[in-house]
């Protein structure tokens, strides 16, 4: 958390005006926000529903900004103006060390650790060591997967790294894998569940170990206003009761979503 | 053709007259008014009186020659009337006038015609895009960053929306006269400057370059001023024509490529046909993640040199190849006719990019001339004197995802959208600039997983070492780059700068002061205090033989970004987006009476 209340890329301000400054009055509901681009949003809604439960209030699910530029231009300021004016709560954020979260939010404990996998086609491949140097390999841009991929790569002699290319949109991977452009695709896995309607194997892919590139996995969380103290440790206790009672588990067998509930 | 219109003001009801004195005092004006059409004349040669494109004509110079208002009665200076804008947001509002109509865009594609003598209200325009949710969180971004402008041409206003469309206006009326939906903004395609129209032609150019949706395609493009049919289009990141531009990406196809916004309205050139644009920077920031190697990704934080007519690249000129730091190079293109060494006499000038380095160009040819620092500035390690290529600090250069590098100056510039202004009686280049530098990490940029929308690290911003001065204006010559003066104080200019006939240069900063500058000194010659951060792009016009000069305020994302650099001084959080207008006072008689 190195870069709490780091600066963004410009664009990010605009006046406080925007927001409303007032505090909602819901009663016995708890309003989230959920980013239905998220290949994540499905599994992030039903969290929301289980966390409501627990708190015994009404949960209200409403739209998070979406559609931002790769470099995130606007995005946290977007952001900031719709958890000030409409929500408590941004469902299916990703946990990772380093993360710019800024100053006025706050994340929840994590509620699920899920991995990225590696996809291909030719039957002949068993991990991504198998897969030619000259091949090139699509990761998912800007996420850890392409972080560790990249890292290791680096590492390595000039003449024994993969070519790489980085993909905004999962459907295009899975078009330049299918068609042979790529050798494989390291993506998260329920961005491959969700553009494979569930059933990767249907499509022609097997997904087969990163060896030797680790393992990578994102932490699902939740954001919430840094002045809702109360409201974190509520949402705390109760996603630790979730994981306990096998609920998060439950709903990540119910999505289809690989991976587990997040440790303590 | 003369034409003439009834004001909108005159259907207001009679409570509503009760209720608004303002409004019930312009109803009792005169019930028409003349407006006659900008021809292309006017374009070529704008009338002395009127200001009728973004930096008044089209070689982006921001000159008036009105001298009425000079060094030695600015501070005469009174306020005439103030206006406050429709929207909230940020403020880069390029008011325009002629015949009398002073015409806004601001935010959310609101348009408003004023009576420039007055202030009242004429007619609004408020563009009726599709409800935004809050799905579509970055076209409702855009909406609230302002845009620098809009254009008049014949009896039309051009306007480019944030929904990606172009629209014609009635300049009397405000009424829709055509329009067309350019791009698929449902893609992330999203006009953020206005358009120069010249012979007939629309010439505008796209942002929303770095949205997944995007990739492979950034454009700029001409279009009929009369139907809104498209003639010609460029990509600035895919040009087939040009081998050496492909390879410039190394192993990356088109389809993987972003960025490469022309955020900046160009210039023209009638004397060659030529159209000139600055472009922004690579997506994503890194060469590291983008996997471009150390190709110069072009047209990435080039010149281009288009045909104005084919939309075909004449020349292309780098100003920093292989960004890897968000320091892109789209501000304004300017041209001046004057003898530099070498012989060129056709030159461009510019401080391209946020990295803050100035560049003389001849425009003919795109041969570099000479090239100067205005603020400090790390990133770039030299610039051939002969050839012009741009060679880049190594050592800034990551070397691994998550290596932190220190940059100067910062991703807010340096240099940014806030134009500089060339003085003809000078033959100086007056630049509004920054100090400042930050931290830069290549690194997971997910914020929602598997999504590709990231939030991108970038450190806080600081002043470099051993500087006390934020805020820049840069005076140099347009021939070798050699400095005239530079004035330094501790808030940053937020405004862009206007040169006058009367020797000055008037812009403002963070600190809410409105300067008038001395263009051969450079020495402060009156100064106010306003509600807000002096922003957009101040300009000049006379009426009935007055000059008036008007000054945007509002919110200011540079003033929000730099404030820290300045802690003394507080910087409003608020909109409060307006115009100023002020005039000489006369003897004996206020600006209102």
């Amino acid at each position: 958390m190195s870069f709490l209340g780091a600066a963004t890329a410009f664009g990010q301000e605009l006046p406080d005006t925007l927001e409303n400054k007032t505090t909602r009055l819901q009663g016995d509901q708890i309003t989230f926000c959920l980013d239905r681009q998220s290949a994540g949003a499905v599994f992030d809604q039903k969290v929301g529903q289980a966390i409501a439960d627990a708190l015994l209030v009404k949960p209200v699910f409403v739209d998070a900004p979406s559609g931002f530029p790769i470099d995130a231009g606007g995005y946290l300021a977007e952001l900031k103006i719709v958890m000030a004016n409409s929500c408590d709560v941004l469902l299916g954020i990703s946990l990772q060390p380093n993360f710019p979260y800024p100053d006025w939010a706050t994340p929840t404990r994590a509620y699920a650790d899920i991995p990225f996998v590696l996809a291909v086609t030719n039957p002949n491949y068993k991990s991504l060591a198998d897969i030619p140097r000259t091949q090139r390999i699509g990761t998912a841009l800007g996420s850890i997967g392409e972080y560790n991929f990249i890292t290791y790569s680096l590492q390595q002699p000039e003449g024994q790294r993969w070519r790489r290319l980085p993909y905004a949109d999962p459907n295009l991977m899975l078009k330049r894998v299918k068609d042979g452009t790529l050798g494989g695709i390291i993506l998260w896995q329920p961005s491959l569940s969700k553009i494979t309607n569930g059933d990767p194997a249907a499509a022609g892919l097997r997904i087969i170990p990163t060896d030797p590139v680790p393992a990578s996995s994102v932490q699902v969380a939740a954001l919430l206003s840094s002045r809702d103290s109360f409201l974190r440790s509520q949402i705390d206790q109760a996603v630790g009761s979730l994981i306990d009672d096998g609920t998060i588990q439950s709903l990540l067998d119910q999505t289809k979503f690989a991976g587990k509930p997040a440790a303590d | 053709m003369i034409s003439t219109f009834s004001r909108t003001l005159l259907a207001f009801t009679a409570l509503t007259a009760l209720s608004l004195p303002a409004i019930a005092q312009d109803a009792a004006a005169p019930k028409t008014r003349q407006y006659a059409p900008v021809t292309n004349d006017m374009i070529l040669k704008p009338p002395v009186n009127d200001w009728l494109m973004w930096r008044r004509t089209l070689d982006n110079q921001g000159y008036s020659p009105l001298d009425q208002i000079n060094t030695k009665n600015v501070g005469d200076l009174e306020l005439a009337w103030a206006w406050p804008m429709a929207s909230d947001g940020e403020q880069e509002v390029g008011p325009l006038v002629h015949d009398g109509v002073m015409f806004l865009s601001t935010n959310d594609n609101i348009v408003q015609a004023l009576d420039a003598k007055t202030g009242d209200l004429i007619w609004e325009y408020r563009n009726p895009h599709p409800q935004l949710p809050a799905s579509w969180g970055y076209q409702l971004n855009q909406a609230r960053r302002q845009k620098e402008s809009i254009a008049l041409y014949e009896d039309k206003v051009i306007l480019t929306t944030v929904d990606a469309k172009l629209v014609a206006l009635d300049a009397k009326t405000g009424k829709v006269d055509w329009q067309t939906q350019v791009y698929d903004s449902s893609k992330g395609y999203s006009y953020t400057v206005g358009p120069l129209v010249v012979n007939g032609k629309i010439i505008s150019a796209i942002s929303g370059c770095s949205i997944a949706g995007t990739a492979g395609g950034c454009f700029i493009t001409a279009h009929d001023v009369n139907t809104g049919k498209e003639l010609w289009r460029f990509n600035t990141i895919d040009d087939p024509k040009n081998p050496q531009q492909e390879a410039s990406w190394g192993d990356v196809p088109p389809e993987n490529r972003w960025g490469g916004t022309p955020w900046t309205t160009g210039a023209y050139d009638a004397k060659t046909d030529t159209t000139f644009w600055g472009i922004g920077m690579p997506g994503p920031y890194s060469q590291l993640i983008r996997g471009s190697g150390e190709g110069d990704v072009l047209y990435t934080n080039n010149t281009l040199a288009l045909n104005a007519t084919t939309g075909e690249r004449k020349w292309n000129y780098s100003h920093l190849p292989g960004d890897n730091w968000d320091l892109d190079s789209p501000f304004e293109r300017v041209l001046v006719d004057a003898d530099a060494s070498g012989g060129a006499k056709h030159l461009l000038v510019t401080v391209a990019g946020k990295d803050g380095i100035a560049f003389g160009l001849d425009r003919d040819t795109g041969k570099y001339l000479w090239s100067k620092d205005t603020v400090y500035q790390n990133v770039v390690k030299s610039i051939d004197p002969k050839t012009g290529k741009v060679t880049l600090n190594p050592d800034l250069i990551p070397k691994a995802v998550g290596q932190q590098v220190f940059t100067c100056p910062t991703v807010s510039g340096g240099k940014l959208w806030m134009a500089g202004a060339y003085s003809p009686l000078t033959h100086a280049y007056y630049v509004p600039v920054a100090e400042s530098c930050n931290a830069v990490t290549p690194t997971v940029t997910e914020f929602t997983p598997g999504n590709a929308v990231g939030a991108t690290t970038f450190g806080p911003r600081v002043l470099p070492e051993g500087v006390k001065n934020a805020g820049v204006v840069d005076a140099f010559s347009v021939t070798d780059g050699k400095q005239l003066w530079k004035y330094g104080q501790r808030p940053t200019f937020t405004s862009s700068l206007l040169t006058t006939g009367g020797g000055l240069v008037i812009g403002g900063d963070a600190g809410r002061y409105l300067l008038a500058l001395d263009q051969t000194s450079g020495k402060v010659l009156w100064k106010t205090r306003l509600n807000a951060p002096i922003g957009g792009h101040p300009m000049t016009y006379e009426i009935d033989g007055e000059q008036y000069i008007a000054i945007p305020t509002g919110f200011s994302a540079q003033a929000a970004s730099s404030a820290g650099e300045f802690p003394e001084i507080a910087v409003p959080s608020g909109s409060g987006n307006s115009i100023f207008v002020y005039k000489l006072r006369h003897a004996g008689k206020t600006a209102s009476n």
